[in-house]
């Protein structure tokens, strides 16, 4: 493999789509070690899967540890990712020279004393509000109830909506179920707006009293607004190689890290393999 | 509850507002603050020079050993190396009010402050992010009225002003000050999230708000990641911001552009494309006081360069694929394994989720703001992609604000212009104290009508 042409010459190549754009279907070589009998019989997942368990001899509860592992590893990496604050530094408030009122913590009243010695991270607000609303229904002494129960409500009178459960975790991975594709993209008979043809609930607008009443809907909670994760006919995400950020061909069987080429796969080896089958 | 004992000042009567009014768009990354001039005698459409941008963080320098505190940081600092930061805001919501504490009366009250205003003399309009935990809401009104004791105040979701800013289409009139567009689905690429908020009449849909949790701060974050496999950036935050804004751009076809620049070993005889390719000379703040890019130049050897061997001495880290394979998080999510659909998509999620005759106004009336907007190919990626997505029986319309920073600051300085509607919206401090932290909540979420 050190020789040669830095293209994979491995025994089959698959093709895999690898980008969600309807317009600019992509694909990107997978390398597989096993030797295929037929290359058109061996597009399923089931013998993709079964090629590289046999490639690697790992055992199925091995993997399943290791895609465990490698979830938990992203979702630390979406929060690293997103985190505010640069890491691991404390930069106090510094002292007024002179004058301005009162030191920084002082705070005038009991509720502004409170507030200003208060440590909670955004993450302590999010799961307080969750219990809350998991012990009232309602959130912090609101006289509506949230929106969750509406949401279903809703949901059969408006299949097209894509709404989501409410989730407990602040985690950016949405695990919520995904709805059917139907829903996701609108047939296109319901989308008829020609006014002549037929102008009846599809196109025409709401009534100012129905508008009002979805204006008056409470908001959703901080939770319920994220992103719903892409349907799951959609493409599998694309995999970038670690090492110099082109689309990632070979998995790492030992850490599952993907590289492009025999270069990157090497300084994977080298410097970068976590090895957490090693 | 305030108790009246610590009423230091006769508040201002119920129906009255002060003579100043100060709009503070109090974003994660900066807050966009200034005085509208709606109550002064000069009759003035608000102006985006009114507008001052302020870090909004704490920034402590190892090299000074000092700490610079909001304004200070644009205003006196100039050596941005090894720059560690706080930030009151996440997730774009104050969360540390003894941060922001510190970063508004260094803004706002203190002798140096550009925006020095007398809070009892002071409407204060404020912004914050769509689908705020109510603790949050509530300590920011404690906060306004018990701490900084403005007369007044108005607090709504960022996004809605933006239907009180002039129209971005040509087609559409602006609306006189107060008055705002009738449909306007807004699309925020801020530097926590980015958020989708269609608005009807300058009122939020709750129902159908959305969220990608994918924001300058995040392609920031990922750009320092990616570079590291090449130069020691970690405490690099601020020069990696400026790579960002400097060299990042979307890509308007991301396989052919990966191709473009893949060179697959030292062995590889194919040449990488050039125009994509850029050598970026790291700032260094004696020599070269601001980082730059130039052409790829593959003869030039980066340690050499280091060493000040073979042309003059400077850092160089050269930027291939990171130019549009970061950026793309915000079209891609699921490149980092973000289990949220793209921004066209969560756009089409919020649209979706109405009444079906309500999906023609807001596909025709997609307006972009946010500093995150404003990467070369953001809005010809975004417009095709939606376009290819909806029916073609619908017409897609998308703008980006002139301003895309500014854009919510203008819109709620023009909201603020019209003396009767902001009167309509505030609280004043004395309603607050006699009715308290929910009454002024929900008169707010326009449950209690004046
Ligand atoms: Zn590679
Ligand atoms: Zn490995």
């Amino acid at each position: 493999m050190a020789t040669g042409p830095l293209r994979f010459r491995t025994p089959h190549i698959e093709e895999l789509p690898i980008t969600q754009s309807r317009q600019a279907p992509g694909f990107a070589w997978v390398a597989v070690a096993a030797p295929p009998e037929d290359p058109s019989k061996n597009w399923g997942t089931s013998n993709r899967k079964r090629a590289r368990a046999a490639a690697t001899g790992q055992t199925d509860s091995q993997k399943e540890a290791l895609s465990a592992r490698q979830q938990r590893e992203t979702e630390r990496k979406i929060r690293e990712l997103n985190s505010d604050n640069s890491k691991d530094v404390q930069i106090p408030i510094p002292k007024k020279e002179a004058g301005g009122g009162g030191g920084a913590r002082a705070g005038k009243t009991t509720n502004t004393k409170k507030i200003l010695a208060s440590g909670k991270t955004f993450a302590h607000y999010l799961d307080d509000e969750e219990a809350e609303i998991a012990r009232t229904g309602r959130r912090d002494g609101e006289a509506e109830v949230v929106p969750a129960a509406v949401q279903q409500q809703r949901a059969s009178k408006t299949p097209l909506a894509r709404r989501r459960p409410r989730e407990e975790s602040s985690m950016s991975g949405s695990p919520a179920p995904f709805k059917p594709a139907s829903s996701y993209a609108p047939p296109s008979d319901a989308m008829d707006i020609d006014p002549g043809e037929d102008d009846d609930v599809v196109a025409s607008m709401p009534s100012q009293a129905n508008i009002e009443a979805l204006l008056n809907m409470p908001p959703l909670t901080y939770n319920q607004a994220r992103s719903a994760p892409p349907p799951t006919n959609a493409p599998p995400p694309r995999k970038f190689c670690e090492v110099c950020g082109y689309f990632g061909r070979v998995k790492c069987m030992k850490c599952g890290a993907m590289t492009c080429s025999v270069m990157c796969k090497d300084t994977h080896d080298d410097q970068r393999c976590q090895k957490f089958y090693a | 509850m305030a108790s009246k004992q610590s009423l230091t000042q006769p508040p201002a009567s119920g129906n009255t507002l002060a003579p100043r009014t100060l709009i503070v768009d109090n974003g994660a990354h900066t807050i966009k603050a200034g005085f509208s001039s709606a109550t002064t005698e000069t009759n003035q459409e608000p102006n985006l020079d009114d507008c001052q941008i302020i870090a909004n963080c704490l920034a402590r320098s190892t090299r000074d050993k000092r700490t610079y505190v909001g304004p200070e940081l644009l205003d006196e600092c100039w050596d941005f190396g090894e720059l560690a930061f706080r930030r009151p805001v996440e997730r774009g919501f104050v969360v540390n009010w003894e941060g922001e504490k510190a970063i508004w009366e260094r803004s706002f009250v203190d002798g140096r402050a550009k925006l020095k205003c007398d809070p009892h003399e002071t409407n204060l309009v404020l912004t914050e992010s769509p689908n705020a935990p109510a603790a949050l809401q509530r300590n920011a009104g404690e906060m306004v009225f018990e701490e900084f004791e403005f007369a007044s105040y108005y607090r709504t979701m960022a996004p809605a002003f933006n239907a009180y800013a002039p129209s971005p289409f040509p087609s559409t009139a602006t609306s006189a000050s107060g008055v705002p567009i009738e449909c306007l689905l807004v699309v925020d690429v801020g530097h926590s999230h980015t958020t989708v908020t269609p608005l009807y009449q300058g009122r939020p849909f709750h129902s159908s708000c959305r969220r990608l949790e994918i924001g300058g701060k995040t392609l920031t974050n990922r750009l320092k990641e990616v570079l590291t496999r090449t130069v020691e950036v970690q405490k690099e935050d601020w020069i990696v911001q400026e790579i960002k804004e400097d060299v990042c751009f979307i890509s308007q076809d991301f396989n052919s552009d990966i191709e473009r620049v893949w060179k697959g070993g030292l062995k590889d005889p194919r040449e990488i494309d050039t125009s994509i390719v850029v050598d970026y000379v790291l700032p260094d703040y004696e020599a070269v006081k601001r980082g730059f890019f130039r052409e790829h130049d593959p003869k030039i050897s980066r340690k050499a360069r280091a060493l000040g061997l073979d042309g003059p001495r400077e850092h160089i880290v050269t930027i291939g694929n990171e130019r549009f394979t970061v950026s793309e998080l915000l079209f891609t999510p699921s490149d980092i394994g973000m289990q949220q659909e793209g921004l066209p998509a969560t756009i089409l999620q919020s649209i979706y989720s109405l009444p079906q005759g309500l999906w023609q106004p807001f596909l025709a009336n997609i307006l972009v703001v946010g500093g995150s907007s404003k990467f070369a190919g953001f809005m010809g990626r975004l417009e095709s992609e939606l376009r290819s997505r909806v029916s073609e029986d619908y017409i897609v319309r998308v703008a980006q604000a002139q301003d895309p920073v500014k854009n919510v600051w203008l819109g709620g300085a023009r909201l603020a212009q019209n003396e009767d509607v902001l009167k309509e919206r505030v609280v004043t401090r004395q309603e607050y104290l006699e009715h308290g932290d929910l009454w002024t909540r929900r008169r707010f979420a326009g449950k209690i009508a004046r």
